[in-house]
C-alpha cells in the first residue's frame, strides 16, 4: 500500500480509529500487527509469509542464543537468523545477478553455460525488515540487550507498518519498549503528526514526482550523449528527487507513527549541507548508515586495528552498502565512491590534524559543503544510470567531453527542476545546525497554517501520485 | 522506557537557541513536538484548502472540464478487461473506435452492450492476442483499425496496460474503487489539470535546435464503463481545436520515415513486415474462432494530414483488403459505404459526439448484415 494512496487514507483512518477506542492494549497491539500485514498484503499477499517466517526464525533464534551458554552453540544460533534473512535476501534480490555474474564467469573461462531465466518478484522493502530483524538477533549475541518477552511486541517490531518497506531501519532497543505498555498519541503529538505526514507526502508528490521526476527520467532516460545543461540538470534533479523521495516517505513513516503515539528516529537531516562525508552519512538514510557501523564496520574492527584495516573496514562497509540498495555492479560502484570519499577525508584529517582555526571560516565550510554536494552528485550518476555505458555516457556529457551531444529537456522541465535543487540546497544549508521542531516553534503561526494549507491543496490538485517511492525496490 | 515522544507537556522546553543536534541514538528515540496551537492550525489550513480547492474546481469548469468524465486510467480498462468473459462482445483497438462509437446506441440497436477495450495510441494487436489466449473468452471481438498504429512494431503509447492488468495489486485495485466517487463528484480530477502536466504545457520558449514537444491535448471524456466520446471544448473553442491539430501536425512529422539519402521517397511499409503481422493476426483470430468466437474488423473515418498520411503510407490493398481477406473476417470500412462518409471529424483523426452517435446508428446495420452474410457464407462453406 503506498502512503499516497486512496487507500492509505482509508486504512489509516481506520487504523487510528481502532487505536483510540477503549480496547484493552494487546487487542490494539493485536489490531496494530493485522493492519500491518493488510498494509504489506496489500501488494502481494503471499509475501506476508516471508515476513512471518523472519519473525519466527528470529525470535526463536534469539531465545536459543539468550539461553545457550557456549559461544559455538550461541554461534551456531546466530547463523540460522543471519542465513535465513540472507538466504531470503539473497534469493529475491541477488539471485538473478549472482546467476548473471556466474554465467559472465563461466563464459569468460570458456565453458559454455547458458543461465536459466530468472523471474523472481522481489517482494518490496525486503532490505529493510530483513536488516531490521538482523538486528534483534545481532543484538542479542552481541549481548547488547535481552530478548523480547512477547512474541506480539516483537512481530509488531518486525512489521510495524509505518516503516515496514523503507524504513527507518529501527533498533529493537528503539521500538520493542514502546509497545510494552500502551500508547496513546496526545491531541498535540496528533495533529503534530499529521503536519509530518503532510511535509513527507508534498516532498514525495509535489516535489519529487511532479516537479523533479521530468527532468531526471527524461535525461536519465535519453540515448546518447547529452548537452551538458541537460546532464548537469538531470543530475541535479535527480539528486532532488531521490532526497524528497525516500526523506518524504520517512518523514511520513515518523508522522504516521506519532498520531499512534509512537517514536521513530530521523533518517534524514538537510544532507546536502554535509561538510565532507563523514557529516554526509551521518545526515543521510541515518537508520542505515549507523546500522552499518554498529553491525559491520565495528564488527569488522572498525578503526581499533590498524590504519591499513581501518580504510579497508571503511571500504568494505561502503562496498556492500552499496550492494544493499540494488543487485547491480552500479551500486557497488556507488559504494565503492562514497567508501573513497570518507578515506580521503579520513587522510586529509590525518595531514592536516585537528583544530585549525580555518575549519571554522565560513568561507571554507560553504566551499567544503558545495565540494561534497558536488561530489555527492558524482555518485548519484550510478546510482541513476542503468549500466557503466550509460554512467560514462552522463559523466562524459556533464564534463562537455561527449561527442555530439544532444538536448533532451524542455525549460518546462528545467526550469522547476533547478528552482526546487536550488531551494532545497539553500533550505539545507539553512536548517543545517537546527531541527524542524525548533524552526516550527520559532515561525510565525499564520506562516505555519500558510504553508500547511499551500501543501494540502498541493497535494489536492496533484491527485495523488502514479510512481511508488524508489526505496521500495531496495 | 528508553523511547519517548515527550507526550508530557508536547513542549520543546521553549528553547532560546537551536537544541544540539542528536543524529542517531540506538537506544533512544525523541520526538518532541513543537508548542503550537496545532490543532487550531489544522482547521485553519484546512478551511484555507476546501476554499482554494473549491476556487480550483470552479476555475476548471469554466474550462468545460465536467463531474463524471473518468480518467482513461490503466485500473478502468483493467475493470473493464475483466468482463471479457464468456461470449461478451468486445471493442480493441486505438482511439478512433474509442471515440466514433457510441456504446448506448450500439446497445439500443444491437441488443447487446460491447465492453471497450480500445486504447489510444495502442496497437490492438495486443488485446487481440490477450483475448486469445484467454480461455474464458469465446465472444465476439471488434477491432478497430489505424493502419499505422495497428501495425506498428511495438506496442504503442499504452502497452503497459495489459502488464497492470495481469499485476494489478489488491491496493491498486480499492484504490479505483475509491476514486470514482470522487471523479463522479470533482472536474478538476483530471490528468490536465495536474501541476505537472501545467508545467509541461506552459508556453515557454524553445531551446535552439529543438523540435516542440508532443503532448497530445486532452480529447475526450469517458464515463465509468469507458464509453467515450469527444470533449466538448475541442468542437467550441477554435483555439483549443487548432491546437490539437498542431499536435497531430507534429506527431505525424516526426513519425514520417525519412526520405532516402539520394532524396527519393521514402522506401514503402516493407512486405515481410505486413506478413509477419497479418500471420499472427490470423493466428489469434483462429484461437478465438476455434472456442466458438468471431473477429471482425472496422474503419473508422479520418482527414485532413491522417488523410495524406495513411493513404499514401498504408495503401488499402496492401494492408486493409489483405488483412480482412487471410483472416477471413467482416471488415467494414467507410470508404465503401456513403452512409459512413461526410461526417464532421474536428481534429482530423476523430468524430464529434453529435456525429458518433450518427455513425454508430449508421454502422451497426450494415455491420449486423455483413456479419449475417458471412455467417451465411461459411455455413454454405461447411456445407460443402
Amino acid at each position: 500500500m503506498l502512503f499516497n494512496s486512496l487507500t492509505f487514507v482509508v486504512f489509516f483512518a481506520a487504523v487510528v480509529a481502532l487505536h483510540s477506542s477503549p480496547l484493552p492494549w494487546r487487542a490494539k497491539k493485536l489490531s496494530l500487527l493485522i493492519a500491518s500485514y493488510i498494509f504489506y498484503g496489500a501488494w502481494s499477499p503471499p509475501f506476508v509469509l516471508l515476513l512471518m517466517i523472519s519473525t519466527a526464525v528470529d525470535w526463536k533464534a534469539a531465545q536459543w542464543i539468550h539461553r545457550s551458554t557456549g559461544e559455538g552453540r550461541r554461534r551456531l544460533f546466530l547463523m540460522l537468523s543471519l542465513a535465513t534473512n540472507l538466504g531470503i535476501l539473497g534469493y529475491f534480490k541477488y539471485g538473478g545477478f549472482l546467476l548473471e555474474n556466474f554465467t559472465m564467469l563461466m563464459n569468460s573461462v570458456g565453458v559454455a553455460y547458458q543461465a536459466p531465466e530468472w523471474s523472481i518478484v522481489l517482494p518490496v522493502g525486503i532490505s529493510f525488515y530483513t536488516f531490521q530483524t538482523m538486528a534483534y538477533s545481532l543484538d542479542i549475541y552481541l549481548r547488547r540487550a535481552a530478548p523480547s518477552k512477547s512474541l506480539l511486541d516483537f512481530s509488531l517490531f518486525v512489521s510495524f507498518f509505518p516503516q515496514l518497506v523503507a524504513g527507518p531501519i529501527v533498533r529493537p532497543s528503539q521500538l520493542v519498549p514502546q509497545f510494552a505498555e500502551p500508547k496513546q498519541a496526545t491531541a498535540q503529538q496528533f495533529y503534530w503528526g499529521l503536519a509530518l505526514m503532510t511535509i513527507g507526502l508534498f516532498e514525495k508528490v509535489v516535489l519529487a514526482d511532479s516537479f523533479l521526476a521530468p527532468a531526471a527520467d527524461g535525461a536519465f532516460g535519453a540515448s546518447g550523449a547529452l548537452h551538458p545543461l541537460d546532464a548537469w540538470t538531470g543530475v541535479l534533479a535527480f539528486s532532488g528527487q531521490i532526497f524528497f523521495d525516500f526523506s518524504g516517505y520517512s518523514t511520513t513513516a515518523i508522522g504516521a507513527a506519532l498520531c499512534l503515539g509512537f517514536a521513530l528516529p530521523n533518517n534524514f537531516l538537510y544532507p546536502y549541507a554535509a561538510i565532507g562525508f563523514s557529516d554526509f552519512w551521518r545526515r543521510w538514510h541515518i537508520s542505515l548508515s549507523t546500522w552499518l557501523r554498529d553491525y559491520l564496520y565495528i564488527p569488522l574492527g572498525g578503526n581499533k586495528k590498524g590504519r591499513l584495516r581501518t580504510y579497508a573496514n571503511l571500504m568494505i562497509t561502503m562496498l556492500l552498502g552499496g550492494l544493499w540498495h540494488g543487485a547491480s555492479w552500479t551500486f557497488v560502484v556507488w559504494g565503492g565512491l562514497h567508501g573513497l570519499y570518507l578515506a580521503a577525508e579520513r587522510l586529509c584529517r590525518e595531514v592536516f590534524g585537528a583544530g585549525r582555526s580555518w575549519y571554522n571560516n565560513i568561507v571554507f565550510k560553504l566551499s567544503m559543503a558545495l565540494l561534497t554536494y558536488f561530489l555527492v552528485n558524482i555518485t548519484w550518476v550510478f546510482f541513476r544510470s542503468q549500466t557503466f555505458a550509460q554512467a560514462k555516457t552522463m559523466l562524459a556529457s556533464m564534463f562537455a567531453l561527449a561527442a555530439e551531444p544532444q538536448k533532451v529537456l524542455y525549460w518546462n522541465e528545467i526550469a522547476p527542476a533547478l528552482i526546487v535543487v536550488a531551494g532545497m540546497v539553500a533550505t539545507h544549508w539553512a536548517m543545517r545546525s537546527t531541527t524542524l521542531e525548533y524552526v516550527a516553534e520559532k515561525t510565525p503561526r499564520w506562516l505555519i497554517g500558510a504553508l500547511w494549507a499551500f501543501m494540502l491543496f498541493m497535494l489536492v490538485i496533484t491527485q495523488g501520485s502514479d510512481s511508488a517511492f524508489i526505496y521500495f525496490q531496495f | 522506557m528508553p523511547s519517548s515522544t515527550s507526550s508530557s507537556d508536547d513542549r520543546l522546553g521553549g528553547l532560546r537557541a537551536p537544541p544540539p543536534l542528536a543524529f542517531f541514538d540506538p537506544e533512544h528515540v525523541e520526538r518532541p513536538v513543537p508548542a503550537r496551537p496545532w490543532r487550531a492550525l489544522l482547521v485553519a489550513a484546512l478551511i484555507v484548502t476546501i476554499g482554494l480547492t473549491a476556487g480550483w474546481e470552479v476555475y476548471w469548469r469554466g474550462k468545460m472540464l465536467a463531474a463524471g468524465d473518468y480518467k482513461n486510467t490503466s485500473a478502468l480498462w483493467a475493470q473493464e478487461r475483466r468482463k471479457a468473459v464468456g461470449d461478451a462482445t468486445v471493442m480493441i483497438g486505438s482511439s478512433r473506435i474509442f471515440f466514433d462509437i457510441d456504446l448506448d446506441l450500439w446497445e439500443e440497436a444491437a441488443g447487446v452492450r460491447p465492453v471497450m477495450l480500445a486504447m489510444e495510441g495502442t496497437s490492438p494487436r495486443l488485446f487481440l492476442k490477450d483475448l486469445a489466449d484467454d480461455e474464458n473468452f469465446r465472444g465476439l471481438t471488434i477491432v478497430g483499425v489505424t493502419a499505422p498504429v495497428f501495425f506498428t512494431q511495438d506496442g504503442g503509447l499504452r502497452a503497459e496496460v495489459l502488464d497492470y492488468y495481469k499485476k494489478e495489486t489488491p491496493s491498486q485495485r480499492f484504490d479505483h474503487f475509491l476514486s470514482a466517487p470522487l471523479e463522479e463528484t470533482f472536474a478538476f480530477l483530471d490528468e490536465q489539470t495536474r501541476p505537472k502536466t501545467q508545467m509541461t504545457t506552459a508556453p515557454l520558449p524553445l531551446r535552439d535546435g529543438m523540435q516542440p514537444l508532443f503532448y497530445p491535448r486532452k480529447l475526450s471524456i469517458s464515463a465509468a464503463d469507458r464509453n467515450t466520446e469527444m470533449w466538448a471544448r475541442v468542437v467550441e473553442d477554435e483555439r483549443y481545436k487548432e491546437e490539437a491539430k498542431a499536435q497531430w501536425a507534429l506527431i505525424l512529422q516526426m513519425m514520417a520515415p525519412p526520405p532516402s539519402a539520394d532524396g527519393s521517397p521514402p522506401p514503402p511499409f516493407p512486405q515481410e513486415a505486413i506478413d509477419a503481422v497479418v500471420g499472427e493476426v490470423k493466428a489469434n483470430v483462429d484461437k478465438i474462432r476455434a472456442r466458438g468466437g468471431d473477429v471482425a474488423f472496422l474503419r473508422f473515418p479520418y482527414d485532413g494530414m491522417f488523410a495524406v498520411a495513411e493513404d499514401n503510407g498504408f495503401p488499402r490493398e496492401r494492408f486493409w483488403d489483405r488483412l480482412v481477406a487471410e483472416t477471413d473476417s467482416v471488415g467494414v470500412t467507410f470508404h465503401d459505404y456513403p452512409e459512413l462518409q461526410g461526417y464532421e471529424i474536428a481534429e482530423w483523426s476523430h468524430l464529434t459526439a453529435r456525429e458518433a452517435e450518427r455513425y454508430t446508428r449508421a454502422l451497426v446495420p450494415i455491420f449486423e448484415a455483413r456479419m449475417a452474410e458471412k455467417k451465411a457464407e461459411r455455413e454454405a462453406r461447411g456445407a460443402n
